[in-house]
């Protein structure tokens, strides 16, 4: 049936986009740094699971075992000792995030240039659970439906405890007013780096999960960046539930074009959908009222 | 119970603070007056840790240096700031707002109580515990932020300009929870336009000029002080030395 040929893939893409937003979320909305090179990141976690699994023969899913709390760790370090440093010389928002463009621009090139040396240029895929499976009259591999289930448990995990628990709160307080959660007594400066951690954490279970089914190659991780930056400026910056509604919708939107109207179209869908969204409510779905 | 001692603090070539000295005993209500630009949100600043003093300064709380500490372990220490604006999360609802301010380690115990005792100083935020606090009147949202420093457990609580903006009313309300806050045993600093309704509530009052000390007494007696009388609390420039009759 053509209604779930559309909204089931759409959902697969769509909660790849939300969990990819939901950890820029955390990145840009909590620690306030505009990491350019946060598509890069995603594009070294597949490339970690594509090694693992044609190397050592490594589930995927065992991968995420590693990957992320690697990753947490390296964008933990990364925070504390070059991050943190221009975020206290920045004056105001503006200058914070004109540095910490600069600076993670260059890391693009960096991470990205490691990988061309390492893997090249060309594409890469592998084939794991890709077997066909019929669900509500729509035919899905296996790994599609594994990576959503993953999105939708970790989605949910993130949120709640983003909205149910003490730290989760005092992150999303500082999202809403560094200086103010300084007078109840939170650690602004180690509260953003364990985000910006966290952040870390979800783009590599992104990237891992994506490299389940999706073929990339080292110069692709900006395409991610954009459609992480769409998807939390379109779902309200620094709200959580904004990002996920906004990244399922994402998904749906671009997969329905592709399908009724033509692949090639997917990006200017993306972009009018960003459009019309920020005519409408130009802080986003979930922002506040325009201030 | 707090120290001040040769507290100075420059912004770029301004100083706005120079040496100024300040003593609060345990219980008290002192207020500071001065004027607009005088120094006393950065006295207050100073205090919470968010503005850095010039070496030399001396902030002593329960006998503990605290002059180099960051903002959240002075807020840890059991100093409270309500600043000017008053800093409430917006976004965030009455509810969470309080949580956050039982988010230091020192307010964990007794949350539960310290929440029932705020909703009983400020009853109207019962009915509101779920509404998102920018949608709220100034009023309101001062409630919101006195009652999110009294959940983190203070010894001592600051306040900037708390009825600047409000009602006649809202005013009076604000005042006579202070005087409340205070019997509880919790010591207040303020810092107010308002000099009447902040001398009748106080015990002793700081003048504070140009950043520099330029005073000090009980409030009664700055009451009755003509030149006090002339500079806050609106007397008019008595026309001839006859004194005004005393009550």
């Amino acid at each position: 049936m053509l209604l779930f040929d559309i909204v089931l893939p759409g959902l697969v893409l769509g909660g790849m986009y939300a969990l990819i937003a939901l950890g820029l979320t955390l990145q840009y909305g909590v620690a306030r740094v505009m990491n350019l090179s946060y598509g890069e990141s995603l594009i070294a976690a597949a490339f970690g699971a594509l090694s693992l699994y044609s190397g050592l023969g490594l589930s995927p899913l065992v991968a995420l075992l590693l990957a992320v709390p690697c990753a947490a760790a390296l964008n933990w370090l990364l925070y504390r000792f070059l991050l943190e440093r221009l975020m206290r010389r920045g004056k105001d928002r503006g200058a914070k995030e004109i540095d910490s463009i600069l600076v993670t621009f260059g890391m693009l090139f960096v991470i990205q240039g490691i990988m061309l040396v390492a893997f090249g240029g060309q594409y890469y895929s592998y084939s794991y659970l890709s077997i066909p499976v019929v669900v509500l009259g729509t035919t899905l591999a296996v790994n599609r439906l594994v990576a959503l289930l993953f999105a939708a448990v970790i989605g949910t995990a993130v949120y709640l405890a983003l909205t149910r628990t003490r730290i989760g709160t005092a992150v999303r307080a500082i999202a809403v007013d560094p200086g103010a959660a300084r007078l109840v007594g939170i650690d602004v400066p180690s509260m953003s780096g364990f985000a910006f951690a966290c952040g870390g954490g979800l783009v590599a279970i992104g990237g891992v999960l994506v490299s389940m089914f999706l073929t990339f190659n080292a110069s692709m991780g900006v395409v991610f960046t954009m459609k992480a930056l769409v998807v939390v400026i379109m779902g309200g910056v620094g709200n959580v539930m904004g990002a996920l509604v906004a990244g399922l919708m994402l998904g749906v939107v671009e997969t329905a074009v592709a399908r009724l109207v033509d692949p090639g179209l997917t990006l200017a869908a993306t972009y009018a959908l960003f459009l019309v969204v920020l005519l409408i409510k130009p802080t986003g779905l979930f922002g506040r009222a325009a201030a | 119970m707090l120290e001040i001692a040769a507290l100075s603090h420059f912004y770029g070539k301004h100083q706005a603070l120079a040496d100024v000295r300040l003593d609060i005993a345990s219980g008290e209500i002192v207020a500071i007056l001065g004027a607009n630009g005088a120094g006393k949100s950065t006295l207050l600043k100073s205090i919470a840790g968010l503005v850095t003093p010039t070496s030399g300064a001396r902030i002593r709380f329960e006998g503990a240096d605290i002059a180099k500490l960051p903002p959240h372990q002075i807020v840890e220490r059991g100093i409270s700031l309500v600043p000017e604006g008053r800093a409430v999360f917006g976004e965030l609802t009455v509810a969470e707002n309080l949580q956050l301010g039982a988010y230091p380690a020192r307010a964990r115990a007794g949350e539960e109580q310290r929440l029932a005792k705020v909703l009983a100083l400020f009853p109207r935020l019962t009915e509101r515990m779920t509404q998102a606090v920018r949608t709220m009147s100034g009023g309101e949202q001062q409630m919101v932020a006195i009652g999110r420093a009294l959940m983190s457990n203070p010894v001592l609580l600051l306040l900037d300009e708390p009825s600047l903006g409000l009602s006649p009313l809202l005013s009076r309300e604000v005042f006579r929870a202070l005087a409340q806050i205070r019997e509880s045993g919790v010591s207040v600093l303020l810092v107010e336009q308002n000099a009447r309704a902040s001398l009748d509530i106080a015990d002793r009052v700081y003048l504070i000029e140009s950043g520099r000390n330029a005073g000090t007494g009980s409030a009664s007696d700055m009451k009755n002080n003509p030149d006090i009388q002339r500079a806050y609390l609106g007397k008019a420039r008595a026309p001839t030395t006859a004194s005004q009759p005393s009550p």
